[in-house]
């Protein structure tokens, strides 16, 4: 199977999905509804996606494609309100967080299509370890050259929205140390990482062309790349952060990366360069380990300093953009998680205060629904 | 100094609470063989050896002290009631209101169907209103223990905890105005007709009010000490229980009603270890072995096609009515049928409810009595063989069994 051409799409336009947990409204723990919560809400309208995922205790809401924050989170707001409602309606409640804190992977139970089998077959219990909750935005591109380009400028701001959208420190139950350690699943997938650093969309094809001959890959979708074209769309994917704890927060760092790719493509106008790919991992690394607190190390200077300095100072070189783009508000929020915290310090702090991680979910939810 | 002085006389005094210890041992082993070989439920294996090694079978143990046994079941089933009523979200019915039709539902036609049946073969109609009260109740000992036994989760099961809270509430609250009206039509005074289930009612519910308020202040100073807090719970469990019987109130609406307000009120989640501890988890196995004691199977003889006909019946009755209102409360039909099927067993409560009956009107003991003793032993055999079929086919137990 070759690759799909490039479609058209508007430039800077922005979409986001987000992975969600079903709770049972009992003990908090991943309840397996999906099957029921889709087919509620298939009865009511509501704008953009509601989509089953890997496991039965995950859905994912997609927004349609929107240009500017006001949309967005209107969107987002109401895909929430409906899930919200069929949760109520179902006993389940839903929950932001990229991963559930107490779950046991041996306990979820795939949800029943023939891609997620397939994939169940293929990588075992990695799959089940894959109940994890992320959001993927997509940026709208001029074109395939450009998509790449903007792929390769975003790849040095990767820590930024780790940090930014940071929300998994507990897994199985305890406290792993880490800002996102929902990152550290994606990593043990066998094509995760980054893209290659090629630069026009025909090498792109080549490359594409000489993995499906080895066998490897069918389709983009085979590869778990932190950053990905998404040539049907005409959009590139940003899959780093995770599933924030509210919607708010989801439409901000959208709009953050929307912004910043604004200044990417309008003002910076710098070509990527293959080293600077030399600190992808380590900045990858700290931002999941320390999150806003990590280390990071700047490719062309060298310098260091934490990664909420480097937002900061990102914040000041895209504000005429995101007013531009009326994301005034969103760089706010953004702010705000410089200054309060990330989910994960929120979650941490809730743990100090509840001394119970079924607690902490169950407030986790009451943060998502919004009641 | 001689023999006798240090030697056990010969032959040896048995005690029977020896054969019953030693009766918890075989049971556990062999509830461990059904699972293990024939994938059944650890409970068929607790009350079958109750019936096999019980006076209605082969006779090995002999017929237990009434009154200390009442305890045993009296305690566990408190237990159990109250881990039922804790796991359900009232709530819930006021978000799904269809949920709340499916219940109704489900027990009147229930309660229709048996009455119908009994007064087609000549039962009187109070007595058979009685009767039909009883069979409105599915097991909540035998769905909370096969519920944590497998893990289950999801819709099913859900519903399947919050439909065997209503139903048995139902079944004690019908019960006893229909055993009034027995009363009545024996002569009682109006006054008592009227006041004695006044006075049940009333009480218990005031006393599962109590219960849950008491519940509140404890666990907000010692909640986070979950062990500590379940060994208070269980004290709590036992007062309330023994508390209720001196009162002459209704333990059973008491515990479930307990359990339903600590839920109603909690702020925080709790998790508590399944039967609130090691403690409580070998009371629910005595038991179940207890019931299986309880057993007596003579009767079965004569009324076999009796018993059987209103085995069939409930079923039926139990799974057609789930089914009208599945696909408004949210479920498909697969998930129905096996939450119609799954609300089938009978234990405890029915065997409660019937020996108040029978304590009541000694007549009762010897005719329906003996019928409903007969239907609630198969049920209690195959009904947690049938709730972790069901469970399994909605999909809502582990893939893979450990």
């Amino acid at each position: 199977m070759s690759l799909m051409p490039f479609a058209p799409s508007r430039p800077l336009s922005i979409g986001v999905e987000l992975e969600l947990q079903l709770l049972g409204c009992n003990d908090y723990n991943l309840a397996p509804s999906a099957p029921e919560i889709l087919r509620r809400v298939a009865k009511r309208t509501h704008p953009g996606e509601i989509k089953p995922e890997m496991t039965r205790s995950m859905i994912e809401i997609n927004t349609s494609v929107q240009q500017e924050y006001a949309g967005l989170v209107t969107e987002l707001r109401a895909l929430r309100d409906v899930v919200s409602e069929a949760g109520c309606f179902l006993n389940v409640a839903v929950a932001g967080g990229g991963t559930h804190p107490f779950q046991h992977w041996s306990e979820q139970k795939i949800f029943d299509a023939p891609r997620f089998h397939y994939l169940s077959e293929l990588y075992g219990y990695l799959a089940k370890q894959f109940t994890i909750f992320g959001q993927h935005v997509h940026i709208g591109c001029p074109g395939p050259d450009e998509a790449l380009h903007l792929m390769h400028m975003l790849s040095r701001y990767i820590p930024h929205f780790i940090a930014l959208s940071a929300s998994s420190p507990f897994v199985q139950g305890h406290d792993t140390g880490f800002a996102s350690a929902r990152l550290n699943s994606v990593f043990s997938f066998p094509l995760s990482g980054r893209a290659p650093f090629v630069l026009r969309w025909n090498d792109f094809e080549k490359f594409f062309a000489k993995m499906t001959g080895t066998g490897v890959v069918e389709s983009m979708k085979d590869f778990y790349w932190d950053i990905r074209p998404k040539p049907e769309f005409g959009t590139i994917e940003v899959r780093v952060c995770d599933t924030p704890l509210t919607v708010e927060i989801a439409a901000s760092i959208a709009c953050y990366i929307q912004a910043m790719s604004r200044y990417i493509m309008v003002e910076q106008r710098m070509a990527p360069e293959e080293d600077d790919y030399l600190v992808y991992t380590f900045n990858r690394f700290q931002a999941c380990r320390f999150g806003l607190e990590g280390v990071f190390i700047d490719p062309r200077t060298h310098q260091q300093r934490s990664i909420r300095e480097d937002i900061m100072e990102m914040l000041e070189h895209i504000s005429d953009h995101a007013r531009e783009l009326h994301a005034v508000e969103a760089m706010e929020r953004i702010r705000e998680i410089l200054i309060v915290g990330n989910g994960t310090s929120w979650q941490r702090r809730a743990y100090a205060s509840e001394h119970n991680l079924a607690d902490v979910m169950q407030l986790q939810a009451e943060l998502w629904m919004g009641n | 100094m001689t023999w006798s002085d240090y030697l056990p006389a010969w032959p040896l005094q048995i005690s029977p609470a020896l054969w019953l210890a030693l009766t918890l041992v075989v049971a556990v082993l062999l509830g461990e063989a059904m699972v293990r070989h024939l994938r059944l439920p650890r409970i068929v294996g607790y009350i079958g050896i109750g019936v096999v090694l019980g006076p209605g079978g082969l006779g090995f143990i002999p017929q237990l002290p009434v009154n200390e046994w009442r305890l045993v079941v009296d305690l566990a089933l408190g237990i159990l009631l109250f881990e039922l009523g804790s796991k359900v979200n009232l709530r819930w019915l006021k978000a799904n209101p269809w949920l709340a039709g499916t219940s109704l539902l489900e027990a009147i036609t229930t309660f229709a169907v048996v009455f119908s049946v009994l007064v087609w073969v000549n039962v009187t109609s109070t007595a058979a209103a009685i009767v039909a009260t009883i069979a409105i109740a599915t097991s909540p000992a035998i769905i909370v223990r096969t519920v944590t036994e497998s893990r289950a989760q999801g819709q099913v099961t859900d519903r399947l905890l919050l439909m065997t809270a209503l139903n048995t509430i139902y079944a004690v609250i019908f019960h006893k105005l229909a055993v009034a009206v027995m009363h009545g039509q024996a002569g009682t005074s109006f006054v008592h007709t009227i006041f004695a289930p006044l006075y049940l009612l009333g009480g218990s519910a005031l006393l599962a009010w109590l219960f849950g308020i008491t519940f509140e202040r404890i666990h907000h100073h010692l909640g986070q000490h979950e062990e500590t807090f379940s060994f208070i719970l269980f004290g709590m469990i036992a007062f309330a229980t023994i508390m209720a019987s001196t009162l002459r109130l209704s333990p059973i609406l008491v515990l479930l009603a307990a359990g339903l307000i600590t839920r109603y009120q909690r702020k925080h989640t709790r998790t508590f270890p399944p039967h609130f501890g090691s403690a409580g988890a070998v009371l629910v196995v005595l038991m179940f072995i207890a019931n299986g004691l309880a057993a007596d199977l003579r009767g079965l003889r004569d009324g076999f096609l009796l018993v059987l006909l209103l085995i069939v019946v409930r079923i039926i009755a139990k799974l057609l009515a789930v089914l009208p209102l599945a696909t408004h409360s949210g479920i498909g039909w697969r998930q129905a049928i096996s939450l119609g099927i799954a609300l089938v067993p009978m234990s405890s409560v029915a065997l409660l409810l019937t020996m108040d009956t029978a304590i009541d009107f000694p007549e009762f003991a010897f005719g329906l009595g003996m019928v409903l003793m007969n239907w609630i032993v198969i049920l209690e055999l195959a009904g947690p063989v049938l709730v972790q079929v069901a469970l399994r086919r909605a999909g809502e137990t582990p893939e893979k069994k450990t």
